[in-house]
């Protein structure tokens, strides 16, 4: 048996969003590749930027940004209401495609 | 010869800013540094040198010009803790904090590169050095987190107050506030000697030289080697030892030679004083075990 290797801090961060998003929703998919057959209502999230301060001639802090789409086939789902409430969280747009709502947010976490 | 414009090797230029370092004195001693992390700043601001015109005869007959006095503003994401008390601030008991309180002098340093069209920012640095400044209060501008992340850019307003310009083969300078030093103008080995007292080494801490030291440490004047005389300690009683070339501190303040009574379990500091240096791996640091 061998040992997994270490979770790295960004790593960590990252599942802990994950298991957030758990709570939030039944079906959670990070960056799904094309032939992963989805399961609704879900939360579908990507990364997307790195918001960066520098000092001191280095980058002092920096935070990832992450495209959060809730795809649900209920117009009135509570899921993208959950999603809103997060921290540093905004509202991009919707749009309804194959009888599924599209809410899409942008989270720093 | 006929004028050139624009070389290889002749755009230079100045960047960035970096290494900050708070310096903290005592009885006008810069002797203990401290780094200043999150630095993002430093507008130098300097003021006077204002010219009064005087006229005669009909004519402006001269110029009177009046004193200039370095100025700056700082702007940081963070300012170690030892700033504080620089900043109006005491601390009667750990992780309480006064404000309104008075505003000490302090110094600091920060280096700003040096870059040109061939090496880039590798061309070498500017490492300046600020005496006597004091800050004013500034603003603190707390703000909700909203759908964008950002951490707060504290500033300040500094002034400061000339401390002696020392003087270098028979040439007195006027009393000065800052002192900038150019990677590239200087010999390697002077600046990591400069840069070991400026930021401190292994057992050393980082201390601000005082003018006339720095003129004396890149003109070739050899600094004197001391070795640090330990305290001796009997009866809750350390006796500091007049020790040429040494300066004895308890708590960053001080000390004359002679008898100090403790009350506490108390650490001794030595630093090398204006043109001496420590030998090396010599002993800086002496605690002391109050017994009741």
């Amino acid at each position: 048996m061998t040992d997994s290797p270490p979770v790295s801090m960004e790593e960590q961060r990252r599942l802990d969003l994950h298991a957030l998003f758990n709570t939030l929703a039944p079906n959670v998919y990070f960056q799904p590749p094309t032939n992963v057959q989805m399961r609704y209502p879900c939360i579908v999230y990507q990364r997307d930027y790195r918001n960066i301060q520098f000092a001191g001639n280095l980058p002092y802090r920096s935070t990832k940004r992450y495209q959060v789409t809730i795809i649900d086939q209920d117009p009135d789902s509570a899921i993208p209401d959950r999603v809103a409430a997060l921290p540093m969280c905004a509202f991009q747009r919707f749009f309804a495609a194959d009888n599924l709502n599209h809410d899409i947010y942008s989270l720093y976490f | 010869m006929k004028l050139l414009w624009d070389q290889v090797g002749d755009r230079t230029y100045e960047t960035g800013v970096d290494r900050g370092v708070l310096y903290i004195p005592s009885n006008g001693i810069y002797n203990r540094g401290v780094a200043w992390n999150g630095l993002t700043g430093v507008d130098e601001k300097p003021t006077g040198a204002e010219a009064t015109p005087q006229y005669a005869d009909n004519i402006k007959y001269l110029n009177l010009i009046s004193a200039e006095a370095y100025e700056a503003t700082i702007s940081a994401f963070t300012y170690p803790d030892e700033f504080a008390q620089f900043d109006g601030v005491a601390e009667p008991v750990p992780g309480v904090r006064v404000g309104q309180q008075t505003r000490k002098a302090f110094g600091y340093s920060y280096r700003t590169l040096k870059g040109n069209d061939v090496d880039g920012t590798d061309l070498g640095y500017l490492i300046h050095l600020i005496y006597g400044a004091q800050a004013a209060p500034s603003e603190k501008n707390y703000q909700t987190v909203n759908d964008t992340p950002a951490a707060i850019e504290f500033s300040w307003d500094v002034t400061t107050s000339p401390v002696d310009g020392g003087s270098l083969n028979g040439t007195t300078f006027k009393p000065t506030a800052s002192i900038t030093i150019d990677s590239t103008d200087v010999s390697a080995d002077d600046l990591a000697n400069f840069e070991s007292i400026i930021y401190g080494s292994e057992g050393t801490d980082a201390r601000l030289p005082l003018p006339g030291e720095v003129y004396s440490l890149f003109a070739g004047t050899a600094l004197q080697v001391v070795v640090p005389t330990q305290p001796t300690f009997a009866d809750n009683t350390i006796t500091i030892p007049a020790t040429a070339g040494v300066v004895y501190s308890i708590g960053g303040v001080a000390q004359d030679a002679g008898d100090v009574p403790i009350t506490e379990n108390t650490g001794v500091s030595a630093s090398p004083a204006s043109g001496y240096k420590f030998a090396d791996n010599a002993d800086t640091y002496w605690l002391y075990d109050y017994s009741a």
